[in-house]
């Protein structure tokens, strides 16, 4: 097993690659762990040693097909553990995912297996949908044109209230009708349609219809 | 007797409102707000009939300017019923509105409108559940027909008691409903209100907070999300009682057309650049035809009666004070403003500011600024007037600033006449240019330092319809006389007072003083300085009064080409007309005003001076 501080990184650096498709530079990995660049500078190198990564031109990485398989692993663990502490137990979502942090190194994988059935099983608390059992946290802008989606949750709702106005609250069913490339959307909910700036689109967490 | 008329936007509210008044609608702002209230009386049984018409709303407790009118309205409760309109196709979410209006307690009668659309899409309405439900008169009405819409007064009459609905809310909220009304001995509208944060006894406020405090906690959604749900729930129920069959019909979908980015968007811009062209060209013909038939029937008579020199210069000043405002309120607000009621009414605004968002936002705004902007080519004042439909005082005050900027047609007029034919065409354009980028820089500034939230944009789409001639008419009709009252008594005092100070040699002695600075400053003549403050009047008259002021129309023969070339751009930038700030006063306050024609005289001034030194 590789020490915590490896899976950390491969973890960053998964997140990174995913979420722009570039290879990750050190100094956004230095930035995701809230460490220094020499720091992270020595890590990837021995990383790269090792054969969980690859150099991609100047000082960027990605992963190896080893190092992602571990990073995913890792990466699942989190989110399951985040999940299980923000729904069940009702931890603050940023305290959650500090501990998921810790935790996640410790675990062993049969154990995070059980924990995801018996989320799966167990009704969530009402108010509390289940918003990241088993997949990722999705806003509306991560949704396609005539996609149907149930609303997760909110941010930043003091700020938006005609949204819970015009009937868009956590629970109910909306359809993307509309989608610009700058990101604006047009969603049908209750036989009407929204438009929505991409700003506030953002801050809509949705999860797909079953 | 007195009613109000409430519901959504776009509900056919104001079709109705129409309907029952005849004539004698005073349209008045709302102490302290641009939002309008339309005030009308009906006659019935020989009783006289007060109606308002409350400004369209989706829900009491918001925080926008409309939402809070329509609150303080009803707390106010100053009226004997309250007529709901909903729109029937649309009926869960109008519901939504009805249900909080219930809520206030006051005789109700509520309008299910749009039942000829709701026939046509094979939809079945039974108006028997809400009836049962909130125990009022229901009244199925087709606006668009006429229908039905004789039975809403009677029932307005009859409905003496409030609706007894009782919206079943979340166990959580029931009990801190509960324990709130023992503690402050509330009612339940009051305790709700007080849970979402709204009431004056502060007390009750704040226990009301520390109990939402804790629901929230338990429930990971804050007391607003939760309320919010109970009554769209309840509002889904009462919906599927009463809308009873629901063949959804193959409709052709004209949004597939207008809000797609291809052909949405080379349509948005078509007929921007339409509208715009079409009143250029039928708004500069008719303010022709009606400039010279004052200085025809009126001006050249008047001149000729001979009267003694200071009558005869107060008579001028005051012909043209009347044809300047003439010459901007029949062309351009009118014309524009019935161009602007048939895209409101139809509901392709909605789909213009949802294209033209993104671009908007980087200048601080929302998509709808797109409108005031475009509008603003022809001419400021309907500009200005247009920028109520903007939601924030912040986008107000940035749209007011960018708009009084743009290069309305009286001052193509001024780049066209001087620099265009005297100095050259690339320098006509470069006007232009150096314009834009002034107000693409201005709009960049002010996005970062204006105070004021920034609200993205939650807007819905209405539904396209065709708009009722009548209607776009009357509201024409009623910006254009706003127009007139407000800037007909300023545009007459400024005349008369530069047409005193021109009588008595004050200009004289004005240039004298000035001609020095203008000198150094501009390299221009003294007598430009009173050609620029007579194009606070009517921006063509900077020109017409260089022309007067040389002594001949040929000013390539007597100003350099670069002297005519600052003389335009500075005219362009200078103050907005004295038109456009009457109307600026009246949207955005005398700060802002105050603040613009500084910002634009400086501007002026400043680019002026720069392009002398730069080309000088």
């Amino acid at each position: 097993m590789l020490p915590s501080t490896f899976e950390d990184y491969l973890e960053a650096i998964l997140t990174i690659t995913e979420k722009g498709g570039q290879p990750a530079t050190l100094d956004e990995i230095a930035a995701a762990l809230d460490t220094g660049k020499e720091a992270a500078g020595t890590t990837v190198s021995s990383l790269v040693e090792e054969g969980y990564l690859e150099r991609a031109g100047g000082d960027a990485v990605r992963l190896t097909g080893k190092g992602s398989s571990v990073a995913s692993q890792v990466a699942r663990k989190h989110r399951v553990l985040q999940c299980f502490l923000t729904e069940m137990l009702g931890v603050d979502e940023d305290a959650a995912s500090k501990e998921a942090c810790t935790l996640e190194h410790g675990i062993s994988d049969e154990t995070i297996e059980r924990l995801s059935s018996y989320m799966d099983g167990a009704q969530s608390p009402p108010g509390r949908l289940g918003r990241c059992r088993g997949h990722d946290v999705c806003t509306l802008l991560d949704c396609k044109e005539g996609d149907t989606v149930r609303v997760a949750m909110m941010r930043g709702h003091r700020r938006h209230r005609r949204l819970l106005d015009l009937g868009i609250f956590p629970g109910e069913i909306v359809q993307i009708r509309r989608k610009l490339p700058n990101d604006s959307v047009v969603v049908r909910v209750k036989g009407c349609d929204i438009a929505i700036s991409p700003e506030i689109a953002r801050s809509i967490v949705v999860e797909s219809c079953p | 007797m007195k009613f109000a008329l409430i519901g959504n936007p776009s509900v056919g509210k104001s079709l109705i409102f129409n309907q029952l008044t005849g004539l004698g609608v005073e349209v008045s702002n709302y102490p302290g707000t641009t939002v309008e209230l339309q005030r009308g009386n009906t006659c019935f049984q020989r009783e006289i009939i007060e109606l308002v018409d409350l400004p369209g709303v989706y829900s009491l407790e918001g925080n926008s300017d409309e939402e809070g009118l329509v609150r303080r309205f009803l707390e106010q409760q100053d009226v004997d019923a309250v007529i709901v309109v909903a729109n029937v196709t649309r009926l869960e979410r109008n519901l939504y509105l009805l249900l909080q209006v219930a809520e206030y307690g006051l005789p109700m009668v509520v309008v299910l409108n749009m039942a000829d659309e709701a026939a046509k899409r094979g939809l079945e309405v039974d108006p028997g559940p809400i009836h049962d439900l909130l125990g009022v008169e229901v009244i199925l009405t087709a606006a668009s027909q006429g229908k039905n819409i004789d039975r809403i007064i009677p029932a307005a009459l009859a409905a003496s008691s409030p609706s007894m609905v009782e919206i079943p809310y979340d166990h959580h909220i029931e009990a801190a409903v509960r324990s709130l009304g023992k503690m402050f001995a509330a009612d339940r509208k009051e305790s709700v209100r007080a849970l979402l944060g709204f009431g004056d006894n502060p007390e009750q406020l704040e226990a009301a907070r520390t109990i939402s405090d804790e629901i929230e906690s338990r429930h990971r959604m804050t007391v607003a999300q939760i309320i919010a749900a109970n009554r769209h729930n309840f509002a889904h129920k009462i919906a599927d009682l009463t809308i009873k069959e629901e063949t959804e019909l193959p409709q052709t979908d004209p949004d597939s057309i207008l809000t797609r980015l291809i052909p949405g968007m080379p349509i948005l811009i078509g007929i921007l650049v339409g509208m715009l062209l079409f009143v250029f060209v039928a708004g500069s013909f008719l303010e022709g035809m009606i400039v010279e038939f004052f200085e025809v029937y009126a001006m050249q008579p008047f001149v000729a009666l001979g009267l003694p020199p200071l009558a005869e210069e107060l008579g001028v000043s005051i012909l043209l004070a009347l044809q300047a405002g003439l010459g901007i309120a029949f062309p351009y607000v009118f014309l524009f403003y019935i161009i602007i009621s048939v895209l409101e009414d139809s509901g392709y605004m909605t789909r213009a500011a949802f294209l033209a968002d993104n671009a908007m936002h980087r200048v601080g705004m929302h998509g709808g600024a797109v409108i005031p902007l475009t509008l603003a080519f022809g001419c400021n004042v309907p500009a200005i007037m247009s920028i109520r439909l903007l939601r924030s005082r912040r986008e107000r005050i940035i749209a007011s600033f960018l708009v009084t900027m743009v290069p309305c047609s009286a001052r193509t007029v001024i780049i066209a006449g001087i620099v265009a034919s005297f100095v050259g065409i690339g320098a006509a354009f470069s006007v232009y240019a150096i314009v834009f980028v002034l107000i693409l820089v201005t709009g960049l500034v002010l996005s970062r330092v204006t105070p004021g939230e920034r609200f993205g944009m939650i807007m819905e789409m209405v539904p396209l319809r065709w708009p009722d001639p009548k209607l776009v008419m009357k509201k024409a009709w009623s910006r254009l006389s706003e127009f007139l009252f407000i800037a007909m008594p300023l545009l007459l005092a400024g005349s008369v007072v530069l047409g005193l100070l021109e009588f008595f040699g004050v200009m004289a002695v004005f240039e004298e003083i000035v001609e020095p600075y203008t000198m150094a400053l501009l390299g221009l003549p003294g007598y430009s300085a009173t050609a620029l403050t007579f194009g606070i009047l009517r921006k063509e008259m900077a020109f017409e009064t260089l022309a007067i002021l040389a002594g001949t129309a040929d000013l390539g023969a007597v100003l350099s080409s670069l002297q005519l070339y600052i003389f335009a751009v500075v005219t362009v930038l200078f103050v907005p007309c004295l038109a456009t700030i009457t109307v600026l006063l009246r949207e955005v306050g005398s700060r802002i005003t105050l603040a613009i024609t500084i910002y634009t005289v400086a501007l002026g001034l400043l680019i002026g001076s720069l392009l002398f030194y730069l080309l000088g």
